[in-house]
């Protein structure tokens, strides 16, 4: 606040004047005047803003029973000029007119799928990149609504036996992999597996139905999410991304992100003791948006070195000149941004359909940080003094500017309960290992846990490698293990692993693996690419952490091989076979008794015949003349 | 000419003979006499020419006996035995005669039993010299009294246990008239005393008028199946006379509006608005109040799923408040508008309601789509039971039954128009899949396409027995299920490209270096037993 100057004010507001001028263009008034007046206006609006600063904010209550369908975008900023979005949307439907087939805010689509493959509870993961816990700190959702790199589905599934399971598991991944232009449908028996210990229904199911319910998991690490994912996650819901904040949702915006996770959640939800049950949608998506990288023009992306005049030095350096400069430190400079900069444009209102009793923006920062929002929006500021909300005009386009500022504070950064990350060990084209650290960041509680992979068939897992070490010791930390080897071609391997880390340490867990020769129609195009193994799931209660995907490279043959072994071998066996039989079939002589193969005869005998036919040619031509 | 042909030939063979023989360092004269007296190799033994044969042999009796059979065991592609004359007998429609006999039942209570079998045959006489089709006949005959009472539920049984299409009541009454009643296929003929057939005459005014009520009946479906017939593969004298143009031509029409016949239809009953609003609407009541009677009485034939969606901000393809004839087939944005098909495999059909103010030129707001469905635009939704009544009649109209009549006897019409349909589409499949196993002798066939066309024949021939009931058409059904199935077996198609450029580059490198020996082995082998001979 101390540091806030009227040229500064001037300087944030023009691109925001920019935006409300725009919008009130089709008036056909001065453009002059239209703009002092919202100067006014804009002035106004803060001066109302500040005033609230002391107001509470409505906390964000993600199952409100009572309405039908609900949206939110959180916002927060992270270290260093990166900004975490996170869109929600939720809508209930009544069970008894979702299996009539009445749909009126569950996707058609979605909803027939789940019909025809009796699934019960769907969760469907879209991935990219890696979330960087050290900086960032936890995950957003506390890592529910997030899934591997690439496309991870888990589900479970009404059947009377596992093959009917499957059958109904085969029919969900086809059909997900036409709605969502995903290749779901390569989830096959390599890649599925049944987590015993990791995954537990989120949604309320009847004891009756609950003991035929089949969890079945499957992923796909190596889909490449991309705006043909996007589009229909869209038009599954409500407004379309044509209302509300959906309309922020751009594809060029959205995988660009450092990190981005897509998810969608359909679970039962009953009123306890009663039948009375809903089925809620949750489709979440969250973004880690680098601020800098946003703001650059699209049309211009080249990032370009800052003007010599707008370098911020450290004056009081003695080797301070007009040619050297020592950069001030900029961790208490905030960076300027508006929702325009971040997402291409502002919000088109609010979605119609959506309760208005949930705030449709909310943003993660200090009080002191100065957020203008455009009029006819309400703030609502929250009593842990880092959280604000606003409500928004229904018609009116939103926007939302925080200006550069000055300020030490920041918002807390959540620690997450655990850091994970995996690697490969090891070396050669036959055998290799897997090392995965898993450190315990608080200083007084322990964690309980487990440890689920899933591997694919060709990397084989030596079980009795398995070993935990903790802080550089061994220790028995394993308390619970569920192995379930591989078979060649049919399934995977699938190790999960309960144990506990003490606070304050670090464990680290090994195994090694030998690498098995495919066959040559198994190996995928690009195969010197590698083969992507699917990220680690560490289960924390309902909390889940995923380390990133591996990419493991396997002995890989040349592909044009074939015809040349066909060859080669054909080759080798003719000779062999001409040798043989010559031997046998030849009769052996003196030299000078065999018969001569006189080439030159040959050729005159050739070159007689050829000038006989040439002359019997000559005369028909000339018979032909004649005629 | 041959004196410098001699002498060509011998001075290279002086230069070559001396060119070998220089180690003996002899004269080159000497070269040109040992190159014309070539040492003769001793004769050779006749048991080492016998082994040598034998050998040759035994490796040709090798290759043959045992080569060849395995290699024909491993390339050959499995082919299973099809009926084929069977196939192409019902492709050409020599297996299958279809016959339509529709029957007729007369109650005529306030007839004198003698009065009323005259009539019988005199109507029966008239409708003969009216009809020139003979695949589609009618046959009238006397209800016993006793099914009268049953015969109120239109479905009563005929003597010889065959559903009898049609009951005519023959009532008394002030003037020649006939009324068809709308919930049931019962005909009531009122009739003057006068007009009463007197047993001497030939003919009667009352049986030339009922004949001709009967014939307009039935003329569309008439029509309908010699459509069907002239439009497949049928023997040319089995098709009437040609059907009239502007008749032929809705015909054609009749034809690419109706959906493929199926046991179970999808229908999707979507609301789209361009706003925000309405978002919700009263589709459950308005099907229940306006649909569900219909569905019902198509239960017979073909069974319905229902289901409902509202979708928001949907604009449409076109815009403009009023749409042009040809912007219609635009007008639905399917790459915004989430009308997939249901999942399933049974076909969708779609109805949509647009909310907005337009109009189709020359007036009008809604239109069919051909085997899609039907769209309504109307500004609101306050009322419901329009729209459902015009989804209605376009359903009718997109599962292909005739425009006229009550519905009992439309409905009718339609089992013996789909199962003929039906029978005339499995039986075209059937030579189809001949000609195509015959064309392309390089495809395998498995078992079960064997199977398919023995499930196909089986049933096409019970069809074909039992046309025009409920039973032909499940029958018809199952036969060009069956077929489809078969015609479209997946292995097939894999196979016929399998080109023989292939085999060549995979067989040549092996068989060609191994082929040369064995041959020129024989080749030898064959000139030297011959040299013998004639030398003995």
């Amino acid at each position: 606040m101390s540091n806030f100057s009227a040229s500064r004010i001037r300087l944030s507001l023009t691109s925001y004047l920019n935006v409300a001028a725009h919008q009130t263009q089709q008036h056909q008034q001065p453009q002059c005047a239209q703009r002092d007046r919202d100067i006014n206006l804009a002035l106004a609006a803060m001066r109302l803003f500040l005033s609230l600063l002391s107001l509470a904010g409505v906390l964000f209550t993600p199952t409100s029973a009572s309405s039908d369908y609900h949206e939110q975008l959180n916002l927060r900023p992270l270290h260093p000029s990166l900004l975490l979005a996170s869109f929600n949307f939720q809508s209930n439907t009544s069970l008894a007119s979702f299996e009539q087939q009445n749909f009126r805010y569950f996707p058609r689509s979605l909803g027939q799928i789940l019909q025809h493959a009796n699934t019960r509870e769907l969760h469907l993961r879209f991935s990219l990149g890696r979330w960087d816990a050290e900086s960032w700190g936890a995950r957003p959702w506390g890592g529910a609504r997030e899934g591997g790199t690439g496309v991870e589905l888990w589900a479970w599934v009404e059947a009377e036996s596992d093959e009917e399971a499957d059958g109904r598991w085969l029919t969900l991944t086809n059909a997900l992999s036409g709605l969502f232009c995903a290749s779901l449908n390569f989830i096959d028996s390599t890649r599925t597996i049944r987590p015993v210990m990791s995954f537990e229904p989120v949604g309320d199911h009847s004891n009756t139905t609950i003991s035929d319910l089949h969890l079945l998991h499957g992923t796909l690490p190596r889909e490449v999410v991309c705006t043909e994912n996007l589009t229909p996650f869209l038009k599954l819901l409500p407004c379309k991304g044509k209302a509300g904040i959906s309309s922020l949702l751009d594809g060029h915006k959205l995988f660009d992100a450092s990190w981005q996770s897509m998810s969608i959640d359909v679970q039962p939800i009953c009123e306890a003791g009663s039948n009375n049950c809903q089925l809620q949608i949750t489709q979440t998506i969250d973004m880690v948006l680098d601020i800098q990288r946003s703001k650059r023009p699209r049309d211009n992306p080249i990032p370009r070195p800052v003007a010599e005049s707008e370098l911020k030095c450290d004056t009081s350096k003695e080797y301070h000149s007009h040619d050297t400069c020592f950069p001030l430190d900029a961790a208490a400079q905030e960076e300027e941004w508006s929702l325009a900069h971040i997402f291409g444009h502002s919000l088109k209102g609010t979605c119609p359909l959506a309760d208005e009793s949930t705030d449709p923006v909310c943003i993660d920062v200090p009080h002191a940080r100065h957020v203008y929002a455009s009029e006819g929006a309400h703030e609502h500021k929250d009593e842990s003094g880092y959280k604000r909300c606003f409500s928004l005009a229904p018609d009116k386009e939103f926007e939302m500017i925080l200006p550069e500022q000055e300020i030490s504070e920041k918002a807390p950064l959540e620690q997450p309960l655990l850091y994970a990350e995996r690697s490969f060990i090891g070396y050669g084209q036959e055998s290799g290992g897997v090392q995965a650290i898993l450190t315990n960041p608080s200083l007084t509680d322990s964690v309980d846990f487990v440890y689920m992979e899933t591997l694919p068939w060709f990397m084989k897992l030596y079980l009795h490698t398995l070993k935990a070490k903790i802080n550089g010791l061994d220790e028995d930390i394993i308390k619970e293990m569920y192995y379930r080897p591989a078979l060649d071609r049919k399934r995977g391997t699938q190790l999960e692993v309960r144990a506990i880390i003490p606070a304050n340490s670090t464990v680290v867990l090994t195994y090694d693996f030998e690498k098995a020769i495919l066959r040559y129609t198994e190996y995928p195009p690009d195969a010197n690419r590698g083969f992507d193994v699917a990220p680690a799931v560490i289960t924390i209660g309902n909390i889940a952490i995923r380390t990133t995907s591996l990419l493991l490279p396997l002995p890989t043959p040349d592909f044009s091989m074939p015809y040349n072994v066909i060859i080669l071998t054909s080759t080798v066996m003719a000779l062999s076979f001409g040798f043989i039989f010559n031997l046998l079939v030849r009769r052996f002589v003196a030299l000078d008794e065999a018969d001569q193969w006189d080439v030159r005869a040959v050729r005159l005998k050739a070159l007689a015949a050829l000038k006989r036919l040439a002359s019997r040619f000559g005369k028909g031509v000339k018979v032909e003349k004649k005629e | 000419m041959s004196v410098s042909v001699e002498g060509s030939k011998a001075s290279p063979a002086v230069a070559e003979n001396s060119a070998i023989d220089v180690r003996k360092e002899d004269a080159p004269a000497n070269a040109v006499s040992i190159a014309t007296q070539k040492k003769e190799p001793p004769p050779e033994k006749p048991e080492s020419i016998k082994l040598r044969s034998l050998v040759i042999f035994s490796f040709w009796a090798i290759i043959l006996v045992l080569g060849v059979p395995i290699w024909w065991r491993t390339t050959t592609i499995y082919r299973a035995n099809l009926p084929l004359d069977q196939m192409k007998d019902w492709a050409e429609g020599r297996a299958c005669r279809p016959v339509f006999p529709l029957r007729i039942s007369i109650e005529a209570d306030s007839l004198q039993d003698h009065e009323s079998q005259h009539l019988l045959r005199t109507t029966q006489h008239a409708l003969d010299d009216l009809n020139d089709f003979s695949a589609h006949h009618l046959r009238l005959q006397i209800s016993p009294p006793a099914n009268g009472s049953v015969a109120v539920d239109g479905q009563s049984t005929g003597g010889e246990g065959e559903e009898v299409a049609l009951i005519i009541r023959l009532l008394p009454g002030t003037e020649t008239k006939a009324d068809l009643q709308a919930y049931a296929p019962i005909l009531d003929v009122y009739y003057t005393p006068n007009q009463v057939p007197s047993s001497s005459s030939s003919t009667s005014s009352l049986a030339t008028y009922i004949a001709n009520t009967l014939r307009d009946m039935f003329a569309e479906e008439q029509a309908m199946i010699a459509y069907l017939l002239s439009t497949s593969s049928s023997p040319p004298e089995r098709i009437p006379k040609a059907l009239a143009p502007e008749v032929a031509e809705s015909l054609a029409k009749w034809t690419t509006r109706s959906i493929k016949y199926s046991r179970t239809y999808h229908l999707t009953f979507s609301l789209f608005t361009p706003t925000a609003t309405p978002s919700s609407w009263e589709i459950e009541k308005a099907l229940e109040d306006h649909m569900k009677p219909l569905l019902e009485s198509f239960s017979p034939i073909s069974n319905f799923t229902i289901d409902t969606q509202v979708q928001l901000y949907a604009q449409p393809g076109v815009s403009g408040a009023i749409l042009k004839k040809q912007d219609l087939s635009a007008f639905i944005n399917a790459a915004e508008w989430p009308l997939s098909p249901s999942i399933g495999g049974h076909p969708t059909i779609n109805f949509l309601i647009y909310i907005g103010d337009m109009s189709v030129e020359g007036g009008g707001t809604s239109w069919l789509i051909p085997q899609w469905g039907g769209v309504i635009i109307q500004p609101d939704i306050t009322d419901l039971r329009p729209a459902i009544l015009t989804f209605s009649n376009q359903l009718m109209s997109l599962l292909g039954a005739p425009s006229s009549h009550s519905l009992p006897l439309r409905l009718n019409t339609l089992i013996r128009v789909r199962s003929a349909g039906l029978l005339l589409k499995a039986s075209g499949t059937m030579g189809s899949l001949a000609r195509l196993t015959v064309a392309l002798p390089s495809i395998s066939i498995p078992q079960s396409v064997a199977d398919g066309v023995a499930t196909t024949l089986f049933h096409l021939g019970k069809a074909c027995d039992g046309l025009g009931g409920i039973e032909g058409l499940e029958n018809a059904r199952i036969a060009e299920e069956a077929a489809e199935k078969a015609f479209f077996e997946k292995s097939m198609v894999g196979q016929v490209y399998f080109p023989d450029e292939h085999k060549v580059a995979v067989y040549l490198p092996l068989l060609g270096p191994v082929g040369v020996p064995l041959v020129m082995g024989v080749v030898k082998e064959v000139k030297a037993w011959r040299k013998r001979r004639r030398g003995l």
